[in-house]
């Protein structure tokens, strides 16, 4: 006969580690098969410890008061199943046992949320008036299963005290670390790299072997002077494979070497276990996330954290608003409709070409046409002549205007300490580049070149 | 049976506008855009972007001169989220870097090298590159002002400007696109056997003429 001891507590574990691992401690002391089934509830394997602790009663007021003495306020209950002994600590008076046997008779009164049903399954249920457990266990098992399928019967064998789910034994995290200590100093960065890639390539071992991923690796080398120099990098996607770690890690270590004699060295991961997906077989090839935190990382260490990145569009009408967000391929379904986005416009609108020629683009296709930005935007020279541009002359190109549409003023942003005005133009020089002029009422700009 | 891979090109090459040219470019191979200031050259990379980003392909874009807007790219039909800005200062070395780690790491269906008048590509980093991609499924891309010759790209478009389209008449009311013209100037299957979609020198001088709406 299983008995199973659930103690809750009143004070807030999630992100109080202390305390969650002092009651993991005190659960632990009294049964090798301990439950931590979070949000401050822990079960344990209460079975056979009559003969350690004495009666139910006097084990569960020994848990309390273990618990108390770890100032962690709990309240315990002993039952059958889970769920009664769930009940006993939370309707109970602090401490409660319920007899063998007793668990159905138990939850009847108990209300329906003891179950955590998601907020769907508690408003029918409660649509069809019942409040409590035992009204639930009453019910026809076939008619529910009609209406609620295996849901509906798997709630109802709680409701009546039968829980098959047997306990999930908690064990610690393992400690994924690897040390050496160096027979003779180490005084220029290579050795220093090759020693950690050697750990690091023992640790991602053992995590394979364990079937976990790391989220991030730090390190620690100890010099020659007594001082310490540490390290950390965090890849953007958990990985275990030594030759991705290896490369971050030496990329991390040129970027920021040991300053001294290093005469030991620790390597350690933090492990995290992985879901395992399924790829599709329909959707497009995407980069390996291994290979893609390696390969950015590099480009990180090439062009800067700064200048890498999804193109993102700032809301507002500002020129050239732009931001990097974060690059993470997706694999979105295709759109059905290949066309852009924008309005399909101008194609049709125009005569047609006097060069005729095969190949044309079909009129509802509307490809964009491109505008090159010049980043900051060129300084230039304009020469106006009845208030419209004749010649321009900057660094980057130098003409005579052949052509011009404007100013097309845009402005916004009035209300705050950077408002912003300017009158633009789309001009044609004479060797036919088409470009951009801005004039902020003070000076003008290339803005950038339609190509 | 044998199939005559070279001389079957693929289906739909010979459809028109864009869809027709997209077919061209060959995946594991490297090819090359390039045409003058304002030939629609830039136009084309982002339509064949928008492309492969609307079927989910992701794309590698090495910005040599920080010139992309990505305005544009919206507006061109671009899912931004699927691609990959690296932004190179107008560094031809770190662009070359760059596209050379991009190229190297599979899975994105296009990796664009937009080196534009940033200066000439170095012969061995074409022949880096070309090697670098052989063997995968990306679609390389570089874009430059100029043909440079002795490329190993299998595939060269060139873009040639033709007219400005402007709206309104005496006087203009705004800058309505840019027709321009696409033609092969080099088409050059692998010495290996693969699925070129052109046989050596087939397509040779065939012209599109586009018109990119602003």
């Amino acid at each position: 006969m299983t008995r199973i001891a659930c103690l809750i507590t009143m004070n807030e574990l999630v992100g109080n580690e202390p305390a969650r691992s002092a009651l993991l401690q005190v659960a632990l002391a009294h049964s090798p098969r301990v439950e931590d089934a979070g949000a401050g509830r822990i079960y344990l394997d209460a079975s056979g410890l009559e003969r350690l602790f004495g009666d139910e009663p006097r084990l569960a007021a020994r848990l309390r008061d273990a618990a108390a003495a770890a100032r962690v306020e709990i309240r315990v209950g002993i039952a059958e199943s889970r769920i009664a002994a769930l009940a006993a600590a939370r309707l109970g008076p602090g401490v409660l046992v319920v007899e063998p046997g007793g668990d159905a008779a138990w939850l009847a009164p108990a209300p329906l949320s003891l179950l955590d049903l998601p907020e769907e399954m508690a408003t029918r249920l409660s649509r069809w008036g019942l409040r409590t457990l035992g009204e639930l266990a009453a019910l026809p098992t076939a008619g529910l299963f009609e209406r609620l399928g295996g849901d509906g019967v798997r709630l109802q064998r709680l409701a009546r005290g039968e829980d098959p789910r047997p306990l999930v034994s908690w064990r610690p995290v393992p400690l994924f670390e690897e040390s050496a200590a160096c027979e003779w100093g180490l005084e220029t960065l290579e050795p220093v790299v090759e020693r950690l890639r050697d750990l690091a390539a023992r640790v991602c071992a053992r995590l394979g072997a364990a079937g976990l991923a790391a989220d991030s690796f730090e390190w620690t080398c100890r010099l020659g002077d007594g001082r310490v120099h540490d390290g950390a990098l965090a890849p953007a996607v958990p990985i275990t494979d030594a030759e991705s770690v290896g490369g971050l890690l030496r990329l991390a270590l040129e970027a920021r070497p040991p300053r001294g004699v290093v005469e030991a060295l620790t390597f350690r991961a933090r492990p995290v276990r992985l879901a395992p997906t399924q790829e599709s077989l329909t959707d497009r090839s995407r980069p390996a996330p291994r290979l893609l935190t390696a390969t950015l990382n590099r480009l990180v260490a090439l062009v800067g954290a700064d200048a890498i990145g999804a193109p993102a569009l700032l809301d507002t009408h500002r020129p050239d608003a732009i931001a990097l967000a974060d690059y993470s391929p997706s694999n979105p379904p295709p759109r059905r409709d290949s066309r852009p986005p924008t309005p399909a416009k101008g194609v049709s609108q125009h005569p047609p070409s006097p060069l005729g020629g095969e190949g044309r683009v079909r009129g509802d296709e509307a490809p964009a046409l491109a505008l090159r930005r010049l980043r900051p935007p060129a300084p230039a020279s304009v020469t106006l002549a009845s208030g419209r541009p004749v010649a321009v002359r900057s660094g980057r190109l130098t003409g005579r205007i052949v052509a011009g549409v404007g100013p097309w003023r845009v402005s916004g942003e009035w209300w705050s300490p950077r408002p912003w005005l300017q009158d633009e133009w789309d001009v044609e020089l004479a060797d036919g580049t088409l470009c951009r002029l801005a004039h902020d009422g003070s000076a003008w700009r290339l803005e950038g070149i339609y190509d | 049976m044998a199939i005559p891979i070279e001389s079957s090109p693929p289906p739909g090459w010979e459809r028109e506008g864009i869809d027709g040219l997209l077919g061209l470019f060959p995946p594991g191979r490297l090819s090359e855009i390039v045409g003058p200031r304002s030939s629609g050259a830039s136009s084309l990379l982002l339509a064949l972007i928008a492309r492969i980003t609307t079927s989910g392909g992701q794309v590698a874009f090495v910005d040599g001169m920080d010139a992309l807007d990505p305005a544009s790219a919206a507006a061109g039909g671009v899912d931004l989220s699927m691609v990959l800005w690296v932004k190179c200062g107008s560094r031809l070395r770190v662009a070359l870097s760059a596209a050379d780690l991009l190229v190297r790491c599979p899975g994105f269906a296009m990796v664009v090298l937009d080196l534009d008048e940033l200066g000439p590509m170095p012969a061995s980093a074409h022949l880096r590159l070309q090697r670098a991609v052989e063997g995968g499924d990306t679609i390389l891309i570089t874009r430059s002002a100029r043909h440079r010759e002795g490329s190993p790209a299998s595939l060269v478009l060139a873009t040639r400007r033709l007219a400005p389209r402007w709206m309104g008449l005496r006087p203009l009311t705004r800058l309505a696109g840019l027709r321009s013209e696409v033609s092969i100037l080099r088409s050059r299957p692998s010495q290996i056997l693969t699925l070129s979609p052109l046989g050596r020198g087939q397509g040779e001088g065939k012209a599109w003429t586009l018109d990119w709406t602003l």
